[in-house]
C-alpha cells in the first residue's frame, strides 16, 4: 500500500518535471514585429516654407542626416525640451555639423515664417524651421503619419496635441529610425549616430 | 498589521493635541527662456515636503503671465498631449518634482519674453501652508 503510494507521488513529480521542460522549450509567443509596420515609406521629399518666407525643398537637406520633429512654436514643454536635448546630443555625436535638426510646424495657422526662424534660433545651435500653407503641412504629415490636433485651453486660446516622436532620416533622406521622448539618453545618442556624418 | 499601528500611531498623537504639520521646501525653480511673439512658457521646480502631513499645491500666480496653470505633459502612443491640473498633491515626507516633459507651471499668456539669466517670482499657493513667494531663474533654451 505504502509502496504504491510512493509510486504514485514519484509519477506525480515526473509528469510536474516534463511540464517543466514543456514550458521552458516551448517556443515563446509571437511577438509583434516592427518589421511588418511600413517603415519604408516614412518620408519622401516635400517642400514646406523656411523662416525667410522662401519655399524650402527636402532636397536641401541631402548629404547629410536629418532628425526631424514635429511640434508648434507656442509649445513651451515638450517641443523645446525635445529640440534642447536634440542640439545637446548632436554636440556629443560629432558637433553642431553632424546632422541637421529639423522643426517643422503643425500649427500652420499661426506659425509664420518669422515664428519658427525665430524659434528654431532659441537653442543657439543650427535649426531649420519650417511651416507652411494647412495643405502643405498636412501633406507632410501624412509623409510622416504624424498626428496633431488642437486642443483648447480654458482662456480661448489653443495647445496642440501632436507626435512627440522625432524621424530619423539618413543622408540620402531615407527613414532610418524614430526616437522617442522616453528613449535613455545613451540609446538615443546611439541612434543618433547613426545619421551623424 | 503596518496600517493599524499607523492608525494607532496618528490617533495617539492626535489625543495628546500634538498635530503632525506638513512642511515644504521649493528648490530648483527655474524657466525656459522663450523667444519674441511666444506666447507661453514653461517653468519647473522640485517641492518636497518634509512634514509629517500632506499638502496640496492649489494654485500658481505670477505677474508675468495673464493665467499661470499647472499642466502635466503626458505621451500616449506617441502623441505628446498637455492637461491641466486642478491640484498636486504633496504627501508627507515626498518629493514632486516639476520637470520638462511632465508637470509644468505653463505660463499660458506671457506678457514679455523670458530673457535667459534674468529672475521673477511665482507665488505657490498650498492648502496647508499657505503662500510661498519664490525667485525662478530663466535658463537658456537649450540648457536642459
Ligand atoms: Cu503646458
Amino acid at each position: 500500500m505504502l509502496v504504491k503510494l510512493r509510486f504514485i507521488l514519484w509519477a506525480l513529480v515526473g509528469v510536474a518535471a516534463l511540464a517543466g521542460i514543456w514550458i521552458a522549450l516551448k517556443p515563446p509567443a509571437e511577438l509583434p514585429s516592427t518589421a511588418e509596420m511600413p517603415l519604408d515609406t516614412i518620408g519622401g521629399p516635400f517642400t514646406l516654407t523656411g523662416s525667410d518666407g522662401q519655399s524650402f525643398n527636402s532636397a536641401g537637406l541631402n548629404g547629410k542626416g536629418t532628425a526631424i520633429f514635429f511640434g508648434f512654436t507656442h509649445c513651451p514643454d515638450v517641443c523645446p525640451t525635445t529640440l534642447a536635448r536634440l542640439s545637446k546630443l548632436r554636440k556629443q555625436a560629432g558637433g553642431d555639423d553632424a546632422f541637421n535638426i529639423v522643426f517643422v510646424s503643425v500649427d500652420p495657422e499661426r506659425d509664420t515664417p518669422a515664428d519658427v526662424g525665430r524659434y528654431a534660433e532659441l537653442f543657439n545651435t543650427p535649426v531649420i524651421g519650417l511651416t507652411g500653407s494647412v495643405a502643405d503641412i498636412e501633406r507632410v504629415k501624412k509623409q510622416f503619419g504624424v498626428y496633431s490636433a488642437k486642443a483648447p485651453l480654458p482662456n480661448g486660446d489653443y495647445s496642440v496635441d501632436h507626435t512627440s516622436t522625432v524621424f530619423l532620416m539618413d543622408r540620402n533622406g531615407k527613414f532610418v529610425a524614430t526616437l522617442a521622448p522616453e528613449e535613455g539618453e545613451q540609446v538615443a545618442l546611439e541612434k543618433l549616430k547613426r545619421i551623424a556624418a | 498589521m503596518r496600517r493599524t499601528s499607523i492608525a494607532f500611531l496618528a490617533f495617539a498623537l492626535a489625543s495628546c493635541g500634538e498635530q503632525a504639520n506638513p512642511r515644504i521646501e521649493i528648490s530648483d525653480a527655474w524657466a525656459r527662456e522663450t523667444g519674441a511673439g511666444q506666447n507661453t512658457g514653461a517653468a519647473y521646480a522640485t517641492i518636497e515636503n518634509t512634514g509629517g502631513a500632506d499638502d496640496e499645491l492649489l494654485a500658481v500666480t505670477t505677474d508675468r503671465a495673464t493665467m499661470p496653470m499647472l499642466h502635466s505633459s503626458e505621451s500616449v502612443n506617441g502623441v505628446s498631449r498637455m492637461r491641466m491640473l486642478q491640484s498636486l498633491s504633496l504627501p508627507a515626507d515626498g518629493t514632486v518634482e516639476l520637470r520638462p516633459g511632465g508637470i509644468h507651471i505653463m505660463m499660458e499668456g506671457l506678457k514679455s519674453p523670458l530673457k535667459a539669466g534674468e529672475t521673477f517670482e511665482v507665488t505657490f499657493r498650498f492648502k496647508q501652508s499657505g503662500e510661498l513667494v519664490v525667485p525662478v531663474k530663466v535658463e537658456a533654451a537649450g540648457a536642459r
